[in-house]
């Protein structure tokens, strides 16, 4: 089997494994709903009338309004959590790199804390959606203004910009958190801060769907720049790339794309650390082969872990960051051990 | 591809590093780039593909100054086996030839036969095409050396620059990547640490000590006792073998 025909096969059964996942996903919970039906309630919405109904009206609304949206959030989420894990270890040449490094999402969930500590009367009426993003965009800029010099942004620097920031916007909404009078409500924010889809709703999927879409697709087409920077700075500008400008746009594409997801659903976390590992022992660490897998592998591992989620501990439901860390730890052991 | 340098200052930090450097390199020629640690040859070196920037003077290939092209087309025209590839990288072999494609690209183009028929002919002259599914991490020091030297060529530029291309190899590997660079018959400016193969393999060479270009010219012109004893601090005695210019080394009394 050719290495071409390999690849094809290996896109086509993660694309396989999405659907199934996604399936499951909808079909399982308080309501089982079976594949089959699922199947039928999601064409007959796309195709009016294309199926007869063999399902409750009960059933249709759960999979429609409810679960369908939330699966669906599951793979934007998963595909950029871990293309921008990727992308950023590309960035700063650190296999240790993932969006959680940046600051970008501690930022986020800071503002995001306010709004729900305070309430939305606070800051303006803003939405819990813009705080978290004007959070993200903060904790951007900062760590912009701090890792570079003279318009060039240097690697290590922006390592270390990043955790400092990242423990600064942590303190501050540990603060606001401590001040909060109501105990729910603080509750509320630390499972947030952990992670969960339950927020997705048809409509406030548009925005954070129209920004991935958009910023992965760029990301995606990055291939040869990445592979040139992996290959150090010296020969990624022997290549032609200009180094420290297609740092700096990688660099606030990603960052902004992180502070939708984190926006949309709290901070996930393991998710880009590990996929893109993964995706590297699959197939090399060829970026045009390895970005399509990562967003498809972390697409359907986000899938899966928000269906455990759901199911583990029923009907309570876990923050995603405690599965992603219970499955993700121990692999990323063994990844570690296996390399040495 | 002609290469010229004029009047060539760079600074690092504020210090001047290069002060003042002139050379050429002609169509087909190999240069040699010799000097002691810290003379500011490979600085000089990185001036030429972009990576620092010259505060005053003139480097040009075929009369277009490179400061003013854009990245991609300077990369197509000057391609650079640096020093510091990581030993590590994860791809194959011909993943790092095909690198050498990227100043040819854009975005959304794809990697077309042509590519393919461009690295394969690189891997092929430098003696690697066996090995293009291999893992680069896996290969010997030698080998990798002919692959990132396959890349550059994948880059169809006219000029070749190489910073220090044997160093970590031993004898027969040097000897090799040398000889490999010899039979490519591509302009070359190679920063050289072994005073006797920059004798044997260059066509000229030229000699830089603190920061400047002191002396320049055909091998046998340029290293005389005299000069290695004052820019080098020792002893050079010249031998003769198989007709071939060389000297044997000793510390100054």
């Amino acid at each position: 089997m050719t290495r071409r025909t390999g690849f094809s096969l290996l896109v086509l059964g993660l694309v396989a494994a999405i659907v199934v996942a996604t399936l499951l996903s909808v079909g399982i919970g308080a309501v089982p709903v079976g594949v089959a039906e699922c199947w039928g309630i999601i064409v007959n919405h796309v195709f009016p009338g294309a199926v007869e109904p063999t399902w409750t009206a009960a059933q249709e609304q759960i999979v429609w309004t409810y679960r369908l949206p939330r699966a669906l959030l599951a793979l934007l989420v998963g595909a950029g959590l871990a293309v921008v894990g990727a992308v950023l270890q590309a960035i700063v040449r650190n296999p240790l790199a993932d969006p959680f490094l940046l600051g970008v999402s501690s930022g986020a969930s800071f503002g995001a804390v306010v709004v729900l500590i305070a309430g939305p009367t606070v800051l303006g009426g803003l939405s819990l959606p813009t705080a978290a993003f004007l959070g993200a965009l903060l904790a951007l800029a900062l760590v912009y203004a701090l890792a570079q010099r003279g318009g060039r942004l240097i690697p290590a620097r922006l390592v270390l910009a990043g955790v400092a920031l990242a423990y600064l916007f942590q303190a501050l909404y540990s603060f606001v958190l401590q001040q909060a009078q109501s105990g729910r409500a603080a509750q509320q924010v630390l499972f947030w801060l952990m992670g969960s889809l339950g927020a997705a709703r048809w409509e406030n999927l548009p925005l954070p769907a129209g920004v991935m879409i958009v910023g992965l697709a760029v990301l995606l087409v990055q291939h040869r720049g990445l592979n040139a920077l992996t290959a150090g700075e010296e020969t990624a500008l022997s290549l032609g790339i200009p180094v420290h400008l297609f740092r700096a746009q990688l660099f606030v594409i990603t960052s902004l794309l992180v502070g939708v997801m984190v926006a949309a659903t709290g901070a996930i976390a393991f998710v880009g650390l590990i996929v893109p590992h993964v995706a590297r022992m699959l197939v090399g660490a060829d970026h045009r082969r390895m970005l399509p897998v990562t967003a498809l592998l972390g697409a359907v591992f986000l899938q899966l872990v928000d269906l455990a989620a759901r199911t583990i501990s029923a009907p309570q439901e876990l923050a995603l960051s405690i599965v992603t860390a219970v499955f993700g730890v121990p692999f990323f052991l063994w990844l570690l051990r296996r390399r040495a | 591809m002609k290469l010229t340098v004029a009047g060539v200052r760079v600074e690092l930090d504020g210090r001047p590093i290069v002060q003042g450097a002139d050379l050429e390199v002609g169509e087909g020629e190999l240069v040699g780039l010799i000097g002691p640690n810290g003379c500011g040859k490979s600085t000089l070196l990185r001036s030429v593909y972009r990576a620092l920037r010259p505060t005053t003077g003139l480097i040009a290939v075929d009369g277009d100054e490179l400061v003013r092209l854009p990245s991609r087309e300077a990369a197509r025209r000057v391609a650079v086996v640096p020093q510091e590839t990581p030993d590590d990288l994860d791809f194959t072999v011909a993943e790092v030839v095909h690198m050498g494609r990227t100043p040819h690209k854009r975005a959304l183009d794809r990697t077309t036969r042509d590519d393919e028929r461009i690295c394969a002919d690189a891997l092929t002259r430098t003696g690697m095409a066996h090995a293009a599914d291999r893992r680069y991490a896996v290969l010997s020091g030698g080998e990798k050396q002919r692959v990132l030297i396959a890349r550059a060529l994948a880059q169809r530029s006219g000029l070749l620059l190489l910073d220090e291309p044997t160093s970590h190899l031993d004898i027969r590997h040097q000897l090799e990547v040398l000889h490999l660079v010899r039979e490519l018959e591509v302009s070359t400016l190679a920063v050289l640490h072994d005073l006797n193969q920059a004798a044997t393999y260059c066509d000229r060479l030229y000699v830089m000590s603190a920061g400047r270009i002191i002396a320049g010219g055909p091998p046998a012109d340029v290293l005389t006792a005299e000069l290695i004893g004052e820019v080098f601090g020792v002893r050079a005695a010249p031998v003769r073998l198989n007709g071939s210019l060389g000297f044997v080394f000793d510390r100054l009394p």
